[in-house]
């Protein structure tokens, strides 16, 4: 075993030397940031993030060509050193995956090493720089000469090298406001989560109508006392609908009507109205024990109370089922004056102007009569870059898997 | 329709445990293998079968709470012991698979799902099912990896040599690598379309990296020829990440905010 006789430090370097280096860049970040009192790094903007990168990409790459047999080159571009910082890596995710991030309380410890907003860290960024050295180097052997032998491990580590670095240097650029409009009227103002001061944006989105749609209402009986609600002895969510049962210890609830959109009238019992005026109204016979009664409920509307059952110290409810789709249908109107018709809806954003639209939310106290929608404006000029990086990773991890099975075959 | 989860379950469980005595019996009396795998197999079934009657009363795919989930891995995993079986006549891998298959049976057991048929508009996308499939049969596999790891582990403690059960342990790690990768890429891209941004270091995100991560240097160290004995202790314990990420998450003080936690939102 001659390795482990080899002395600390003496070529060719191996894990000790990788782990130690590893450990020594984490501690230096963690060390800028508590000098800094925790600020975190300062990211260029284009076009300064991209003449960044490509230079340290060339830079990168010319140096692996140029000294590919320095020993402390093929180190730095070598297995070793990747397991260290890897290892690095996942240990600051680690730790951003534990404590609450985004988050910080001045003068405590983990806000001074900006430990509960890691990945904006130098200490992160340190770990992710230096990974992208090794990763670089080691692409540039596979790079020159070039060989289609190679073009699995180039795909993966090339989209790699891409995504992370785009992602990372780009994120200056990315620009995401919350814009509330109401029904009828027009906005051109939008929010940054963390600030009440709005920005003005190019555009102004005008609301013309905001719908949303539900599951059927359910059933749920509710105890006043601990103020929770009684599970039902089938596990089931109980959706309101004509003929359907629920069981509770010793209750049994049938539905026997129901009138999707209805106005209380005399008596109790309720008449039809349109869609906007009514509320959903079901009648059930409930049998507990030996005693059988019947009773309308309602899901109540911001505009009428609900109905509900009482049944000794329990309250039988019908509570409005939860959203299933939600649209706002806008106007947007660019400072040129050009407008476009589109309706967004959650998992369906619209493109206008390099900017994406997005359905967001709404006034959820008012459910379905919201007046508000709120629609979320995203811009990311580094998008195109990262999606070719993860789309390269998904080639070279296809070729990955069919050269994985091509190798059991010939085992 | 009555869905008796319980009845499923315990028909499943009582048919891989007879599948796994009649296979250790078999080892004396040949025999008595048909049974062990017919036995084996028809636990699988009820599971497969269940899980279509289930889907099929939800009107959705039962693909959205880990309880749900869990039923899928109880269906899958002892479906890998048996291809393992087939494809490299390694009878003892399926063993495993079906106690742990049984283990989460079990969990589902004592703490019941609240169904509920409802999908919220986000998870309503195109990319719901590949992104689930795809994380589904490749944590399948990488159980199994970890599975087949430990008794690599146990019979190396015995001193016995095991070549097969250790390339057994790495290619389903490298298969399970593969598919947790297009998990992954296939979640940045659904979240971009639902929630604005490919990334945003949601507490499930960071762990789904980190399990990534975790089997990204499994294998660079395998690349770099680190000793196989010493690898298997490392695919043993890597799944630990991958339990974290999965059912983990929802316990971490990190996790107040995560659009991956499944609670019901009423």
């Amino acid at each position: 075993m001659a390795a482990l006789r080899r002395r600390w430090f003496q070529a060719p370097w191996e894990f000790r030397e990788s782990f130690v280096f590893a450990a020594a860049a984490v501690l230096a970040g963690f060390l800028v940031e508590y000098a800094t009192g925790g600020t975190g790094i300062v990211k260029p903007r284009l076009p300064y993030n991209a003449v960044v990168l490509s230079l340290f990409g060339v830079l990168v790459t010319s140096a692996g060509l140029a000294f590919r047999n320095n020993a402390f080159v093929k180190w730095l571009g070598g297995i070793p050193l990747g397991l260290a910082l890897i290892s690095a890596i996942s240990v600051l995710s680690l730790l951003g995956g534990i404590i609450p991030q985004g988050e910080p309380r001045a003068g405590t410890l983990l806000t001074l090493l900006r430990i509960d907003q890691i990945f904006s860290s130098w200490t992160f960024a340190v770990a992710v720089i230096l990974f992208l050295v090794n990763l670089g180097l080691s692409l540039s052997w596979k790079l020159a000469p070039f060989s289609w032998k190679n073009i699995q491990f180039i795909l993966f580590h090339a989209g790699f090298w891409l995504a992370l670095g785009c992602g990372v240097i780009g994120s200056s650029d990315l620009q995401r406001f919350v814009v509330p409009v109401e029904v009828g009227k027009a906005n051109n103002l939008g929010y940054v989560m963390e600030s009440e001061i709005p920005q003005k944006l190019p555009f102004s989105v005008h609301l013309k109508e905001f719908s949303l749609e539900e599951y059927p209402p359910q059933l749920m009986l509710f105890d006043p006392k601990t103020e929770k609600i009684v599970t039902e002895s089938s596990q089931a969510v109980n959706q309101v609908r004509k003929g359907a049962t629920a069981s509770w210890k010793g209750i049994e609830v049938q539905v026997l009507d129901i009138i999707s959109y209805a106005i209380p009238g005399k008596d109790g019992i309720p008449i039809p109205a349109d869609r906007n005026s009514g509320t959903t109204f079901a009648k059930v016979r409930i049998k507990k024990g030996n005693v059988t009664q019947e009773a309308w409920l309602s899901t109540g509307s911001p505009m009428l109370k609900p109905y509900a059952a009482e049944l000794g110290n329990l309250v039988l409810i019908m509570v409005p089922g939860t959203p299933k789709a939600f649209r706002s249908a806008v106007t947007i109107l660019d400072e040129n004056g050009q407008s476009t018709e589109a309706t967004l809806a959650v998992n369906h954003p619209v493109d206008v102007n390099g900017w994406k639209f997005y359905q967001m939310g709404y006034d959820e106290k008012s459910g379905r009569w919201s007046q508000l929608s709120l629609v979320e404006v995203i811009r990311d000029p580094w998008l195109p870059a990262v999606y070719l990086g993860l789309f390269m990773i998904m080639a070279g991890n296809l070729l990955f898997f069919w050269n994985g099975i091509k190798q059991r075959e010939a085992a | 329709m009555i869905i008796d989860f319980n009845t499923a379950a315990l028909a499943a469980i009582l048919f891989w445990a007879a599948g796994i005595v009649f296979g250790v019996v078999a080892r004396w009396q040949s025999s008595l293998k048909i049974y062990s795998t017919i036995c084996s197999v028809t636990g699988s079934a009820i599971m497969g079968a269940f899980i279509v009657v289930y889907w099929s009363y939800l009107g959705r795919p039962p693909l959205r709470t880990l309880g749900e989930t869990r039923l899928w891995y109880a269906a899958l995993i002892p479906l890998v012991g048996f291809l393992v079986e087939y494809r490299w006549r390694i009878d003892w891998l399926k063993y495993y698979c079906m106690a742990f298959a049984a283990f989460f049976l079990g969990i589902n057991m004592q703490h019941p799902d609240v169904f509920d048929k409802a999908l919220m508009p986000a998870l309503q996308s195109p990319w719901f099912v590949p992104h689930v499939v795809v994380y589904l049969v490749g944590y399948v596999m990488l159980a199994a990896s970890s599975v087949a790891a430990v008794h690599n582990v146990t019979l190396q403690l015995r001193s016995k040599p095991n070549a097969a059960g250790e390339s057994v342990a790495h290619y389903l790690a490298l298969l399970g690598f593969v598919l947790l990768t297009f998990g992954l890429i296939f979640g940045a891209l659904w979240a971009k379309e639902a929630w604005g941004h490919y990334w945003t270091w949601d507490p499930k995100e960071t762990w789904a990296f980190l399990s990534w991560l975790a089997y990204l240097g499994y294998l660079h160290a395998f690349r770099y020829k680190i000793d196989s004995k010493k690898l298997q202790w490392y695919l043993a314990l890597a799944f630990v990440v991958l339990l974290v990420c999965w059912f983990g998450v929802n316990y971490l003080p990190s996790a107040q905010n995560s659009v991956h936690s499944y609670t019901r939102q009423s």
